[in-house]
Parts: C-alpha cells; sequence; structure tokens
C-alpha cells in the first residue's frame, strides 16, 4: 500500500476521492486543504482530510476495516497538521466511530444527531473554560460573541448598551486566524476599546466558538448563498461548556441585515438557545447618517485608501492602530 | 536540553506510541491515552519521564498515545521528539545527548 497526498484534490483523483467516500455515505467538503489517501494497485482503500486544524471526511473500504488503516491515515493527518504548527486539533466523525478515536487520542466534546466533534486534549474545552476569568457578581451574567474585524462604533454601541443591562459582560473574541486582522489584533482592540467598562470581561475563544470547528459556514460568508447554516454544534457547545459553568444566562447580538449567513446564525440562536437557558437580545444595528455601521464597511474604505471616512465609523484606539498599519505597510 | 518548540514523533500504528511534546512551565505532565493503561500505564509514564530527565528535560508537556508499544520504543520515540523540540540533532546510538 503506498500514500498519496493531495494539497487539495482536484480533477479525476478529486472525482475518484468523492466516489470512495459516497459508497461510505459521506459527503465530501469543498472547504478541505490537504488528502490523504491510501492506496492498493491504485485504488483508494482509505482516506483522511484536513480543514486548517480539522480532520474529517475519513474513512476506510468497509472489507479492510479493522487493519489499522484508520490510524494510518490519522497519523499522516497529524503530521501534516503539525508542519503547519497546529497542535490542538479537531476531527469530525459520525457518532457510531467514537471508539476508534477514542483509541487514537481524540476525546469527545459533542455531538448533534449525525455528526460527533473531537478534540486531542483531554477535558480541553472544560480545562480552557476553567481558565477564564469568572468575577463573582450578583445578578444576570450575560455574554456576547464577536470577531471585530475591526473593531468599529458599531461594535462599541452594542457592548455598551449589553453591559448597561447586565451585572456581567463576558466578550468572547474569536480566535481563528481567517479574517483580514490577525486575533491577537482583534482581541487586543476589544481590549483597549472596552477597557472604560468595568463589568466587561474580554476572552479569547481558541477555537470553541465559531471556529472552523464548531462553525465552518462562518468563514465561507462571501461564497454562502444559502441560508442554511450548520450551527447547532457551535450553539450547544456555547450552551454546554460555556454558559452552564459561568452562570450565562443571556446573549447579546447584533442584528444582520447585509450577510445571509450570520442572519441565519442569528435566527438559529434564537431557536437552539432559549431552551436550554439562554435568553437573545437581538441589537439594532448602530447607523451614522442613515448607514450602518460595519466592519465590511471599514475594510472597503481602507482597501481603497480612504483612511479620513474611517474616522467616524471607529473608536480612537481603532483609528490609531489603522492608521500605523497604513503607515508601515 | 531545553525544548523550544513542539516535537512529534512515532505513529498511531499497533506496537508504535506518537508522542508529542510541548515546552512546559510545571515540570513533566504527562497525558497518556493506552489501551493497556490499566496494567501498564504507570510503567509507560515512567519510562517517558526517566528518558526526559536522561535527557535533562525537566519541562515538558507530554501527550503519547500509546498503541502497545515496548519500552525500547517509547525511548526512542522519546528521544526523537525531544530532539525536535529542542532543535538539536539525533543522536542515534549515541546513549547521552
Amino acid at each position: 500500500m503506498k500514500l498519496d497526498y493531495a494539497f487539495p484534490p482536484r480533477g479525476r483523483k478529486l472525482e475518484r476521492i468523492r466516489a470512495f467516500l459516497a459508497g461510505l455515505s459521506l459527503d465530501w467538503d469543498d472547504t478541505i486543504e490537504q488528502t490523504v489517501c491510501l492506496l492498493e494497485d491504485d485504488n483508494i482503500v482509505a482516506t483522511g482530510s484536513l480543514r486548517q486544524n480539522v480532520l474529517m471526511c475519513i474513512g476506510v473500504d468497509p472489507t479492510l476495516q479493522g487493519e489499522g488503516l484508520t490510524a494510518t491515515i490519522i497519523t499522516e493527518l497529524i503530521k501534516l497538521a503539525m508542519e503547519a504548527g497546529k497542535l490542538h486539533l479537531f476531527l469530525f466523525t459520525r457518532p457510531d466511530n467514537h471508539k476508534i478515536f477514542t483509541s487514537l487520542g481524540f476525546y469527545p466534546v459533542a455531538e448533534t444527531g449525525d455528526v460527533l466533534l473531537l478534540e486531542n486534549r483531554r477535558d480541553g474545552i472544560r480545562r480552557f473554560v476553567q481558565s477564564l476569568e469568572q468575577p463573582s457578581t450578583h445578578g444576570v451574567i450575560a455574554s456576547a460573541v464577536v470577531n471585530c474585524n475591526p473593531f468599529t462604533n458599531g461594535h462599541l454601541y452594542l457592548i455598551e448598551k449589553a453591559a448597561g443591562e447586565c451585572a456581567l459582560l463576558h466578550l468572547f473574541v474569536l480566535s481563528e486566524d481567517r479574517s483580514a486582522f490577525p486575533a491577537q489584533v482583534r482581541l487586543q482592540l476589544v481590549r483597549e476599546n472596552t477597557a472604560h467598562l468595568p463589568n466587561v470581561v474580554v476572552h479569547p475563544t481558541a477555537d470553541y466558538l465559531i471556529s472552523s470547528a464548531t462553525f465552518p459556514d462562518y468563514f465561507l460568508k462571501d461564497k454562502a448563498k444559502t441560508s442554511q447554516v450548520n450551527c447547532e454544534l457551535d450553539l450547544i457547545i456555547f450552551a454546554r461548556y460555556f454558559a452552564q459553568p459561568m452562570g450565562i444566562t443571556r446573549r447579546y447580538v447584533g442584528s444582520e441585515p447585509d450577510c445571509t449567513t450570520t442572519a441565519a446564525y442569528n435566527r438559529q440562536m434564537k431557536k437552539l438557545l432559549p431552551p436550554m437557558g439562554i435568553e437573545v437580545v437581538e441589537i439594532p444595528r448602530h447607523e451614522i447618517e442613515g448607514q450602518a455601521v460595519s466592519a465590511s464597511r471599514v475594510r472597503a474604505l481602507l482597501q481603497e485608501g480612504r483612511l479620513k471616512d474611517i474616522r467616524p465609523l471607529v473608536p480612537p484606539a481603532t483609528f490609531a492602530y489603522l492608521e500605523r498599519m497604513t503607515l508601515h505597510g | 536540553m531545553e525544548l523550544k518548540k513542539a516535537g512529534i514523533s512515532g505513529t498511531l500504528e499497533s506496537s508504535d506510541v506518537m508522542i508529542t511534546l510541548e515546552p512546559g512551565n510545571g515540570g513533566i505532565e504527562i497525558e497518556l491515552t493506552s489501551s493497556v493503561e490499566k496494567q501498564f500505564g504507570d510503567a509507560i509514564r515512567k519510562e517517558i519521564t526517566s528518558t526526559l530527565t536522561s535527557l535533562g528535560v525537566t519541562n515538558a508537556r507530554v501527550t503519547a498515545v500509546d498503541k502497545g508499544a515496548l519500552d525500547c520504543v517509547i525511548r526512542a520515540r522519546v528521544k526523537a521528539a525531544a530532539c525536535r523540540a529542542a532543535e538539536v540533532e539525533y543522536a542515534w546510538g549515541g546513549g547521552s545527548q
């Protein structure tokens, strides 16, 4: 048997992998970046793929199951991820495959009816949430999950309004580096721009909320035409691992007039979170001169080099950063 | 030797062990997954710790996924992972560092 790599597969090779997966009732995923196949006499007998730090589309020829081929595929995928500097890994599979992957060092995080998400750190998510700053308080503990790409006056408006309505506001800033502004910068700007609010605590999300693992569609916004989004896993994780232990009973979101993916996510949130004990409060977009303030507008203006027009849309800390960034290329 | 980055060695195949080492700050912490954990968990941990100690590694986060590896395999994998993590040449057969 020999190993075959593709970054990602295209053309005829892709057709063959699709057909192999289809035979196992598995769907190919167009977001895949790297694929490994085991070939015997030029036929695929096992395969697995990687998107960022997520292992997926793992399948073995049913007649060869129990021969350790999954272990070979997973070993290769872990090494590819390591080479890209990714240590904290997630894996998607069907819930009934749970035993194979736990024996390979993966631990269950959450599951829906047809998909199970595992990670390669024992109690990784529990330990992460335990490590977060959680000041004790009396009254409503609320939260918001934000990307802030970059932080605008729209974010400030939502956060100030939310913070004014609760005793404590946990702000989670997406950690995944797939946005125009790096995660470290986004987190730092959120900290600076909310420093004046004593009841706001800012946290990273370490890939556990709105990430490639929990909600991949989020990063395909520009491509996604559909209003159906796969965010059930993300919301289950939020409710079980974050809200419950942290005492969060409310989640704030900004209304979304433009982006269909975010609008669909908001709809799902309103449907799935209340039964799990979390109230969802939607705050209308902040407008300046009749136009909604959005990070995408700031990015568009930045691209056109119209720094001056950005000034009214962002707080001073963000503007100072953008200015420095433009000066130093 | 001092670990500078993450280092990985071994496979998940039968009779092998996959060792991932990361720089740590609280001594040697081991997270072990093994099908023979009950019978040999302590022995495997001891083997990993003594190999790291002999290499002069005092702080490390170790993730070990064991598929029934023999002691000599565990030692070799730990040593290779440590050399990668410390960015030093692997001294095959050299015994010490």
